[in-house]
């Protein structure tokens, strides 16, 4: 039977020292990296720690760092293995790893510039504030009286992209993420956009999400590196709608 | 066991506890955050859960088109009853047809971005087994629109979560629910909710099978509990096999790609529902097209011996791109097919749980048999969906259950009745046991949990799938025997508790094996076809004996069935054809 040799981050706790640790998988047809992960806890070490749930690539659960480019372990496969590689995207170092064979292993390590709890399962809460901080919301009366207000073709299909966001973290990978934990973070704002550009939000809730969005932590401090549209798994492009709001100023 | 940790056990207390962060769960929140102190816990962050994969849709006779424009919830009703095989409580499924159209309506004024028509109303699909065009849609990513939708609702209201929170068990004192113990995943803490009215709201149990669309985390955990704490299992035989689901990985390939005008092919290219269905087509329900594959698979006729064709190419692709992306994604990304060009390669795999916890036992919609225990959703039984759900009726019930089970909590508004040391009791009593159960765990030598779970799994798909008959299912039961046996005596290290997944893996597998043997036993009893139980040794209907629900309980060692007749009343019991 063939195998993959997996080399994958191991921390015990958040002020643990990070170190690798290799496994052999027996191979199976279309597997992917999630199930050799599984592989791994069911089969050698069951407190390896990694997050997960829907397998198909619509919960958002296992953002991983792959190969040293963040991708949804789910929907990457282990054969053949790729070696993604994109101008935008920064280098990605986690710990002293010094004898890893790209033609041959496969790197697993935690999404960039989140604090690590243990192994592979970084800390969300950060990335749960800030999109809360956005006020991500309808505030409209809720109501079930017919009938249902109305929205064109066109406006609804304009914020589908937006709409599809799972909310993975992948696209904290950007170097402001990194440099900055205050930063609101491109999904964060791309949220924020998918609100301000629905024509049913009302003017006054509309601007709020603006102004949140516009605050000197936010769209302000976007860069332009557009590292989270090249990783982004969904095609959401967080850069191109935070750029949208920039412009909006200008109007 | 660590007896000293029980003083310093951690106990947080609220009016209400909603127990999964689903579509269900979310929406009961929003009914209650305004006038109570309420918390969901869940063991994935809320938008991780399930509810977010549903694809295709949400039924209600808005009558938004132009062919649905006679379509009424009398109608709906009809359609469901007639597709659950006359097995779905009538009384419940009226009120379900005729809550939807509010229930869109009050989703779209919570901002879910549905699709649109020219006239800017919401629009409306083609779904399997439905008279008219009703099934509302966000593209074919409606779950996860909503999923969305509702929780951000929960973030207005300043609802309180705890995530990756693992429900262990229930607490009871007498006949009234106490309470919960959890796993806080993150600090392996064992933590205790205290309070008299519990939602359980986590999801179907779809894991029990290999081949199945569920996500991972479908484990019945919601069941596995109530089951431990008495109450009664229904009509858990009976089993969705989605008929679509890709080649492979089984992720689910929604109906909407034949509502959009989708083509099944076996390998002589005939379009085989001719044979089973010449008017519905494609378009039967769930259970006669999943059979219909599973056939030409069984006789040849399927490619590889494993699989058929859905076949969008002759949509073209600018449908194929605004009707089904997540579709033509999920194909290219897992299968390397783009369906623009080529057939997608499909077979039938688990889907949904028509079973549950029994929800209208005696009392109301929601209600257990346990005082304040209520549960909704794909974890209950209440019954609307009988013996096979239409599409489009799930994502339904959430809601209209939720916003129901809300107001009735807030309705009964009661007071506590239960004594702080009654309650206190039962507590260290239930934190007891589970210790003992992880120190045993950790003492046993037997197998792991992979091999039992891996065992549950075979006998499940081989024995309990689609085409059952006795032999079959007597082997399942006997296999689950061993199985439970097995487990008695599973061995995992249980020391290490921070984010230990195994140890959450094993207590999922805990409430599987469980609800595996009560699917199996209540497969074997049910000696009729009917819905998705089909039994090539007992293949029609018999409504002199099985129009009923079934009940199962564990009293010792011993599985009890247990029956209760279904609520008529509304349409007329005739034969089922499409």
């Amino acid at each position: 039977m063939k195998e993959k040799t997996f080399v994958i981050f191991r921390q015990k706790n958040p002020d643990a020292k990070p170190s690798y640790e290799r496994f052999k998988v027996p191979l199976t047809p279309g597997m992917t990296v999630l199930e050799a992960l599984f592989y791994i806890q069911d089969h050698f070490d069951h407190e390896l720690a990694f997050r997960y749930s829907c397998r198909g690539a619509i919960c958002g659960s296992c953002g991983l760092t792959i190969n040293k480019f963040p991708q949804l372990a789910c929907k990457t496969q282990v054969h053949p293995s790729e070696i993604k590689k994109h101008p935008r995207v920064p280098n990605l170092e986690f710990g002293d790893l010094k004898d890893w064979d790209q033609e041959k292993e496969i790197l697993i390590e935690p999404l960039p510039n989140m604090s690590i709890i243990k192994d592979l399962v970084v800390d969300m809460e950060t990335f749960w504030k800030f999109y809360r901080e956005v006020q991500p919301f309808f505030d409209r009366e809720i109501t079930d009286e017919a009938p249902e207000s109305t929205q064109t073709f066109e406006d609804a299909r304009r914020i589908e992209k937006l709409v599809y966001c799972i909310l993975c973290g992948m696209c904290w990978t950007c170097p402001v993420s990194g440099k900055r934990k205050d930063y609101i973070g491109p999904s964060n704002l791309a949220k924020a956009f998918r609100f301000i550009d629905d024509t049913r939000v009302s003017e006054k809730h509309r601007k709020e999400i603006y102004e949140k969005a516009m605050q000197e932590n936010g769209v302000p401090a976007c860069e332009k590196i557009f590292a989270c549209n090249a990783v982004c798994p969904k095609g959401v492009m967080p850069g191109t709608a935070i750029d949208k709001i920039r412009k909006l100023e200008k109007k | 066991m660590n007896i000293g940790r029980i003083d310093s056990l951690k106990v947080e207390e609220f009016d209400a506890i909603i127990v999964g962060g689903g579509l269900s769960g979310l929406r009961v929140a929003i009914e209650l955050a305004d006038t109570m102190n309420v918390a969901i816990i869940s063991k994935v962050y809320p938008l991780r859960s399930h509810s977010g994969a549903a694809q295709g849709g949400i039924n209600a006779s808005l009558g938004n088109t132009e062919a649905g424009k006679k379509d009424s919830p009398k109608s709906h009703a009809y359609d469901t009853v007639y597709g659950s095989d006359y097995l779905a409580d009538q009384d419940a499924v009226m009120f379900l047809a005729e809550e939807a159209p509010k229930i869109v309506i009050e989703l779209e004024s919570m901002g879910a971005p549905f699709s649109r028509l020219d006239s800017g109303l919401i629009a409306q699909r083609a779904f399997g087994g439905a008279g008219f065009p009703r099934t509302c849609y966000a593209g074919d990513r409606t779950g996860h629109a909503l999923l969305h939708t509702v929780y951000e609702q929960c973030i207005r209201k300043g609802v309180k979560f705890f995530d990756e929170f693992f429900l262990v068990d229930l607490i009871k004192v007498g006949n009234n629910i106490a309470g919960l113990v959890s796993l806080d995943i993150a600090s392996g803490e064992l933590v205790v909710f205290r309070s008299e009215s519990v939602v359980l709201a986590t999801g179907g149990f779809g894991r029990i099978y290999k081949r199945s669309t569920n996500a991972i985390i479908n484990t019945g955990d919601g069941l596995g509990a109530a089951y431990r704490a008495g109450i009664p299992m229904q009509d858990c035989e009976f089993v969705q096999f989605h008929p679509t689901t890709l080649y492979g990985t089984n992720i689910l390939m929604t109906e909407g790609a034949r509502g959009e005008g989708g083509f099944l092919f076996n390998k002589n290219n005939e379009r085989f529902m001719s044979k089973v269905a010449p008017k519905a087509m494609e378009l039967a329900p769930r259970d006669i097209v999943a059979r219909a594959i599973d056939t030409e698979i069984l006789e040849g006729r399927g490619f590889e011996n494993s699989y058929v064709h859905l076949d969008l190419t002759h949509l073209g692709s600018e449908k194929i791109m605004e009707r089904l992306p997540g579709i033509r994604e999920i194909s290219m990304y897992f299968a390397g097919v783009d369906p623009i060009e080529k057939p997608i390669p499909v077979q039938p795999g688990q889907h949904y749980s028509m079973g549950g916890i029994a929800s209208k036992y005696k009392g109301d919609f929601g209600e257990t048999p346990l005082e304040g225990l209520y549960s909704i959703g794909e974890t209950s039984c209440i019954s609307v969906h009988g013996a096979n759900r239409l599409g489009g009726n799930s994502l339904l019930e959430t809601i209209v259950f939720g916003r129901y089970v809300g107001r009735a909590i807030l309705k009964k508004n009661k007071q506590k009745k239960l004594t702080a040391s009654d309650v206190k009791k039962a507590e260290s009593d239930v934190f007891k046991s589970i210790e003992n159960l992880f120190s045993s765990w950790n003492e046993n030598t037997g197998k792991k949990p992979v091999e039992i779970r891996t065992a549950m799994k075979n006998t499940m798909d081989v024995n309990v799938g689609v085409y059952r008959e006795a032999s079959r299912l007597k082997q399942a039961v006997k296999d689950l025997q061993q199985v439970q046996k097995d487990f008695e005596i599973m061995h995992i290290e249980t020391q290490e508790r921070k984010f230990n997944f195994g140890l959450i893996r094993a207590l999922e597998l805990r409430s599987m094996v469980d609800i595996a043997e009560v699917t199996a036993v209540a497969a074997l009893w049910r000696k009729e076809s009917r819905g998705a139980h089909f039994r090539t040794d007992y293949p029609t209907r018999d409504d002199k004996q099985f129009m009923v629900h079934s009940l199962v309980t564990r009293e010792k060692d011993e599985l009890v069935i247990e029956t209760k007749p279904v609520t008529l009343g509304l349409f007329e019991v005739k034969e089922r054809a499409y």
